[in-house]
């Protein structure tokens, strides 16, 4: 049994800031932290435009200075999109959106770079760990345990085959991303959720090559409004420019959508060809792809960040700015107050930290903009109102909108007759061979790690929903058999969890895979 | 008994991408792994320190950043590692590769001869599969390549280091007999490399690793290096890419479609 004063689980901005602000502040005892990807990085996803103050009381100067972003965002433009070709340039960004500054670029690489002075701080960081399991004594989280490898599709040991392990702790820092497997498991059984259910928004994105740099247009960034979603469908896009030579292209849609003929990956490819964003990728090739959920409950979602022997934070305790869709700061933020609550010693640690963290300037930001996605859950206008109504009186509104109070996984209308049709777009790729792009790779000889529950469930969804599964998948991981049976490619997995969220049975459940398996974004 | 392992870090060539204009490699997000096949070789080091309690060393030639495939092997279960770096051996061809890693390996064993020297049957990023037997040559040991399978008594006595080891042919499976001691290069039908634990990987990012310059082991200055190389690189180049290939489709029958394709193939 390995021992260790403090456990973090994942290494990925908000475990790294809590780990890094520990070592920095003056913490003698162990740090150790578990990541499930097989490198630093790999299993990080983001835009990224970066609010920089995240890095406030963590990073030097000259450590922020280093930053590996090539660019800052110096031009920034917000569209409303009326269709495939018209769309009306909103005369000035709105300033709750304004990000002029911000470093833009991979956060994969950011958090590479993070964990190398991590590392050069104390902090002992092992990758191709997968914890399945936290240890519990008493109600206690103690530890956690790390999941075996080498077990074949039925099960079997493999000759290679390499046990579970035990790690204990004084205290376990759970920052595993949204929806993270151990941090469900333990908001469910520690009653920590909020009386509202967290929802989330799904996220896709490509890296596009240009055929020749562009000069100039590294620090360019863009988000938009409206089409390829109506008006009763939350979503977004964005083009950022991270360097004149690469074009970050995205597309955030709300997993509470109703119609269960919607595939994101869909609107995504509608989004890249419209005429605004192709006058920023016309040629360019796509070299990555990635997709992540984004918790977007916001404020009224928020579970308790906390329970005995463990701390939550980042995406996993819900933090996100649902108004700019921005979390990176606040994971950032998230993990100093729980380094500082540490500092201060381990009993009451979960209620300090819950008080430090709420005095941050990035929660004071969920606070304000709390109302707005309940305004969007009536339509985008509502929602953009209440956007500028909520920035305008720090979030004091005399009247809210309530909004919608279901999971994800309840929103969705039967279909009738579905007509299918296949869009082709040339030049975009499709999902699998955006597949290919995020590098996901996965042991193909080990047991499935996305678990099907009942079988006569998704014989009732497909009657119904039309297997809603094949289409939102990111990665098309879900398939139908011609006999009508659901076939899983878990090899695909991108690890978003989207299944797990939009499944309109629950009839999902994503398990972590062999450790070191997965996407490699870089 | 004594048994080196040689391992090379090499760039994940899952994702190698050629910048077209340059012809160079794009290293920006390109991984550095273990070359795969060494990952075979230190496997098979490892079970048969499993069962005859032999002692395992591991030995990279590259840049400082190569510890990390030392202390992966480590974390495996090898006994020591030693890192031969110095920008005296930069630009190093096979020739002089093997010549360095030779010095190298008897450095590692206080000058005695290893037993087994194993090395994955070539690297993927050169794929030229010579520094294995060059080291046999320079260090004047049996070879044996594309192994498979390695047999071995407990190696002590005279009569008990012979080896006995099954090779990947073309033309089928070899049973090779011999003698210690012995270089081997080992291929991917082997046993499937374990995993490190996480108590292994603890271990090893606390573990000592020697780093060994050309002043450690009295190299030849002449033998090493760019100096050392007389291989010269003039130029390198990705192979032309292949147009896609015509379809033809199949709407006007068989015989149609079949002479439009002998037509096409006459022209």
């Amino acid at each position: 049994m390995i021992e260790t004063d403090i456990l973090v689980i994942g290494a990925g901005p908000a475990g790294l800031a809590a780990a890094m602000k520990l070592k920095r502040g003056g913490f003698k005892g162990r740090v150790v932290v578990l990541d499930k990807a097989k490198s630093a990085g790999n299993h990080v996803f983001s835009g990224a435009v970066i609010d920089p103050a995240g890095f406030d009381g963590l990073l030097t100067e000259s450590e922020i200075a280093a930053l590996p972003c090539e660019s800052r965002v110096n031009k920034e433009s917000f569209r409303f999109l009326l269709g495939s070709g018209a769309s009306v340039k909103i005369p000035w960004v709105p300033p709750m959106m304004q990000a002029h500054g911000y470093p833009v670029g991979s956060l994969s690489k950011v958090v590479k770079y993070l964990a190398q002075l991590a590392e050069a701080d104390g902090v002992e960081i092992y990758h191709g760990f997968a914890v399945t399991e936290l240890i519990r004594e008493n109600g206690r989280v103690v530890g956690a345990r790390t999941g075996e490898k080498g077990v074949d599709s039925q099960g079997v040991h493999k000759p290679n085959y390499l046990a579970a392990e035990e790690i204990r702790a004084k205290l376990v820092i759970l920052a595993e991303g949204a929806r993270g497997f151990n941090t469900t498991r333990l908001i469910e059984s520690q009653k920590l959720a909020s009386a509202r259910p967290q929802v989330y928004a799904l996220g896709i994105r490509e890296v596009i090559e240009l055929p020749e740099p562009v000069p100039g247009s590294g620090g360019e960034i863009m988000h938009t409004f409206g089409y390829p979603v109506d008006m009763v469908t939350y979503g977004g896009g964005f083009v950022y420019h991270p360097n004149d030579r690469q074009v970050m292209v995205g597309f955030a849609v709300g997993l509470d959508y109703k119609d269960a003929a919607l595939e994101p990956h869909e609107l995504f490819r509608r989004f890249k060809a419209t005429k605004v964003v192709q006058r920023h990728i016309r040629g360019g090739k796509p070299v990555a792809y990635g997709a992540k959920l984004i918790p977007e409950g916001g404020f009224y979602a928020l579970p308790r960040p906390y329970a005995d022997g463990a701390l939550i934070v980042g995406d996993g305790a819900g933090l996100v700015d649902g108004l700019r869709i921005k979390g990176i700061h606040l994971a950032l933020e998230s993990g100093v107050a729980a380094a500082e609550a540490i500092l201060l010693g381990l009993d009451g640690v979960g209620e300090r930290y819950d008080e430090i963290l709420k005095r941050t300037r990035g929660y004071a930001e969920v606070k304000r903009v709390r109302n707005v996605h309940g305004g969007f859950s009536y339509c985008a206008p509502i929602g953009v109102m209440m956007a500028g109504f909520a920035w305008s009186t720090f979030g004091r509104i005399p009247w809210w909108p309530v909004g919608r109070v279901h999971a994800d996984s309840d929103t969705l209308r039967a279909i009738v007759n579905r007509k299918s049709q296949t869009v082709n777009f040339p030049g975009s790729p499709d999902r699998l061979t955006d597949v290919f792009l995020s590098g996901t790779v996965h042991e193909e000889n080990q047991p499935c790690h996305l678990k099907l529950g009942d079988s006569a469930k998704c014989e009732e969804c497909a009657k119904k929903f039309d297997s809603p599964c094949t289409r939102f998948c990111p990665a098309e991981v879900y398939r139908r058999e011609a006999d009508g049976s659901l076939r899983i490619d878990f090899s695909n997995c991108l690890h978003c969890k989207t299944c797990e969220v939009k499944c309109p049975m629950s009839n999902l459940t994503w398990t972590p895979p062999q450790g070191a398996d997965g996407p490699r974004y870089v | 008994m004594n048994i080196v392992v040689c391992l090379k870090q090499v760039p994940d060539a899952t994702n190698v991408r050629i910048d077209p204009k340059t012809n160079t490699l794009i290293r920006d997000g390109v991984e550095s792994i273990v070359n795969p096949f060494d990952e075979y070789a230190l496997e098979q080091a490892l079970l048969l320190k499993d069962r005859l309690g032999a002692k395992v060393t591991v030995i990279s030639m590259g840049p400082p950043q190569a510890k990390v495939v030392l202390r992966e092997a480590l974390a495996r279960g090898a006994d020591r590692a030693f890192l031969v770096s110095s920008r005296a051996f930069g630009g190093a061809d096979t020739l002089a590769t093997a010549y360095t890693l030779s010095l190298a390996i008897r450095k590692s064993l206080d000058s005695a001869t290893p037993d087994l020297v194993l090395f994955g049957k070539q690297a993927i990023d050169g794929d030229t599969a010579q520094v294995g037997p060059g080291v046999s040559e320079f260090l004047g040991l049996n070879l044996v390549t594309y192994v498979r399978e390695i047999e071995l008594k407990s190696g002590v006595e005279v009569e008990e280091r012979k080896f006995r080891a099954i090779t990947v042919m073309d033309d089928g499976e070899h049973v090779v007999e011999g003698e210690l001691p012995a270089v081997m290069t080992v291929v991917k039908e082997a046993d499937e490399p374990r995993f490190a634990s996480l108590v292994g990987s603890m271990n090893a990012s606390r573990a000592e690793i020697t780093v060994l310059d050309e002043k450690a082991f009295a190299a030849d200055p002449r033998q090493i290096g760019l100096d050392g190389s007389p291989t010269k690189v003039v130029r390198i180049f990705p192979p032309p890419v292949k147009g896609g290939g015509r379809r033809l489709d199949w709407n006007g029958g068989a015989s149609e479609t079949l002479s439009e394709l002998l037509k096409e193939l006459k022209s």
